[in-house]
């Protein structure tokens, strides 16, 4: 029953770090939006052995984390909800894969090395995505989507399936509390109540969705999601897309942590 | 004036399960007055309700606000004249700020954004809760709650206020607070809701409904003063009109 309400508060949470007002906040939901995407397409375009040349990426959300003032816990936990699924994808490489490497003395499937590589790019992405949910808010970057013009369909799409998200979890939650406090003995539902429960939060949500629908349409909805703001791009946009860009083209051409070894080295030479 | 009127002809409704809701309604009503729409459980209150906003359809009859016929094609119009305040707040309170809540209904009608600001304030200040406006929805008390849901209708500047049960789940004080807010509109009221005492107070007419079907109408004072009608309505003399439940005195401002 807490598990409900808490993640209800976490969902919650996140647009509360939206609403915060520092530097990466009042970007342009656009551009951040293109840098992300940026990201994603940089992460994902390192072969899978090369997981050094992933590492100048690290300092992406590290960037952000701290520029936007995000609390590191919050982030970091739901991350962690992710990994059980990136675990289950890749912890069979290290016995599928023939080819082996030498380490510390150590004779090691290059396995370990591509699932390690799943495990950062993994991490590096859901990580990036929710930094652009935190520091950016579902409405806007719903704004930022129609301007790529993305149908206006696919984008209310999912801003009432992430409404809804919180309009499903309460009511599961009161149904919840009433069946629990009626059954002292017993620890979560019993098997044989499964059925209605299921059954029940269906017809029960529907009922919700359709009251706060009326409620919309009552106040003039037609389809397009408003939220009124016409940002207009800033010189602080256009730095912060073009240093961003530049760093991933550069990490993508030039081996950089290579090359600072090269050079530390080579120094000690 | 006449285009404030709001006109139920012979209307009917029907549920697609074969239940009639709404049977044969008439009813007018003007400008500027305050109307109490009471009768018990399943009366058909809600109803009658959705039909007038437009979020149902009368399989009979018609609804004009003005002269204007509730239609598909005039919803837009419709909807910006009729405010409607919903019973739960949390149903009409969905965006992330209560400040965008009541900006949702001004932008749906594409206003400018300082007109919608313009508006925004006003409506929060009308109903005194311009400091929560960076507030979330889900985090503000029952009555700021329901202050804020009556700010996204007074934001759209409508002719005519309807609000299911406006004070239902309040505690006494802040129910004061929304029924002197309500005292305070110049708006035609339209007002359904089971606490009678704020009918009394705050409505001059009264609509009784009964099984889809209007029972009474007429002055609020002469209606829920009937004994005998209250009862066959499966309702109750406000008890501003009973007697003193200490020394069994009859009240004398009837």
């Amino acid at each position: 029953m807490s598990s409900i309400s808490n993640s209800l508060y976490n969902i919650e949470h996140l647009d509360d770090l939206a609403r915060k007002e520092t530097f990466v906040h009042k970007l342009h939901p656009l551009v951040k939006l293109i840098v992300t995407l940026a990201f994603l397409t940089m992460v994902a375009s390192f072969g899978r052995y090369e997981i050094e040349r992933l590492l100048p990426l690290f300092l992406y959300p590290v960037i952000i984390i701290t520029l936007a003032e995000l609390p590191i816990a919050p982030i970091f936990k739901r991350l962690l909800i992710v990994e059980p699924f990136i675990i289950g994808i890749g912890i069979l490489n290290p016995f599928f894969e023939k080819k082996t490497f030498v380490l510390a003395g150590l004779t090691l499937s290059t396995g370990w090395i591509t699932f390690l590589s799943i495990f950062i790019k993994s991490g590096l992405t859901v990580a990036s995505v929710l930094l652009l949910v935190a520091t950016t808010g579902m409405d806007r970057l719903a704004a930022a989507l129609r301007m790529l013009r993305i149908p206006r369909l696919f984008v209310l799409q999912l801003l009432l399936t992430y409404r809804y998200i919180s309009v499903l979890m309460e009511e599961a939650e009161r149904m919840l509390r009433a069946y629990a406090l009626r059954s002292p003995l017993q620890k979560g539902i019993h098997i044989s109540d499964w059925g209605s429960f299921a059954g029940q939060l269906v017809l029960r949500t529907f009922d919700r969705a359709q009251r706060v629908y009326r409620a919309m349409c009552v106040r003039g909805f037609t389809g397009e999601y408003n939220t009124g703001e016409h940002i207009k791009f800033k010189m602080a946009d256009i730095l912060y897309l073009v240093g961003w860009l530049l760093f991933f083209v550069v990490t993508r051409m030039y081996n950089i942590p290579m090359l600072i070894g090269t050079l530390f080295t080579g120094v000690i030479k | 004036m006449s285009h404030h009127k709001l006109e139920v002809k012979n209307l009917s409704f029907t549920y697609p399960d074969g239940h009639k809701a709404i049977n044969e309604m008439s009813f007018i009503i003007h400008h500027g007055e305050s109307v109490g729409i009471v009768g018990e459980n399943g009366a058909g209150k809600s109803t009658l309700l959705l039909l007038l906003m437009g979020v149902l359809f009368p399989s009979q009859g018609e609804v004009m606000v003005g002269d204007v016929h509730v239609t598909k094609k005039t919803l837009p119009l419709i909807r910006q004249r009729l405010g409607m305040v919903f019973q739960d707040p949390d149903d009409q309170l969905f965006m992330t700020t209560v400040y965008d809540d009541v900006a949702f209904g001004p932008r749906n009608y594409r206003l400018d954004e300082k007109e919608v600001e313009n508006r925004v304030m006003q409506s929060l200040d009308m109903v005194g809760i311009s400091h929560l406006k960076d507030r979330a929805p889900y985090k503000l008390s029952g009555g700021e709650k329901r202050a804020a849901a009556i700010a996204t209708v007074l934001s759209m500047q409508p002719d005519v206020l309807i609000m299911d049960e406006p004070t239902s789940s309040l505690d006494p004080k802040s129910r004061r607070r929304v029924m002197e807010l309500l005292k305070g509109f110049e708006h035609t009221k339209i007002i359904t809701s089971h606490d009678l005492d704020m009918v009394f107070e705050i409505c001059k007419r009264t609509i009784v409904i009964k099984a889809g079907k209007i029972a009474a109408d007429g002055l609020t004072s002469e209606i829920l003063a009937d004994e005998e009608l209250m009862d066959a309505c499966g309702l109750e003399v406000p008890l501003a009109l009973q007697s003193c439940p200490v020394c069994g005195s009859k009240k004398k401002n009837i």
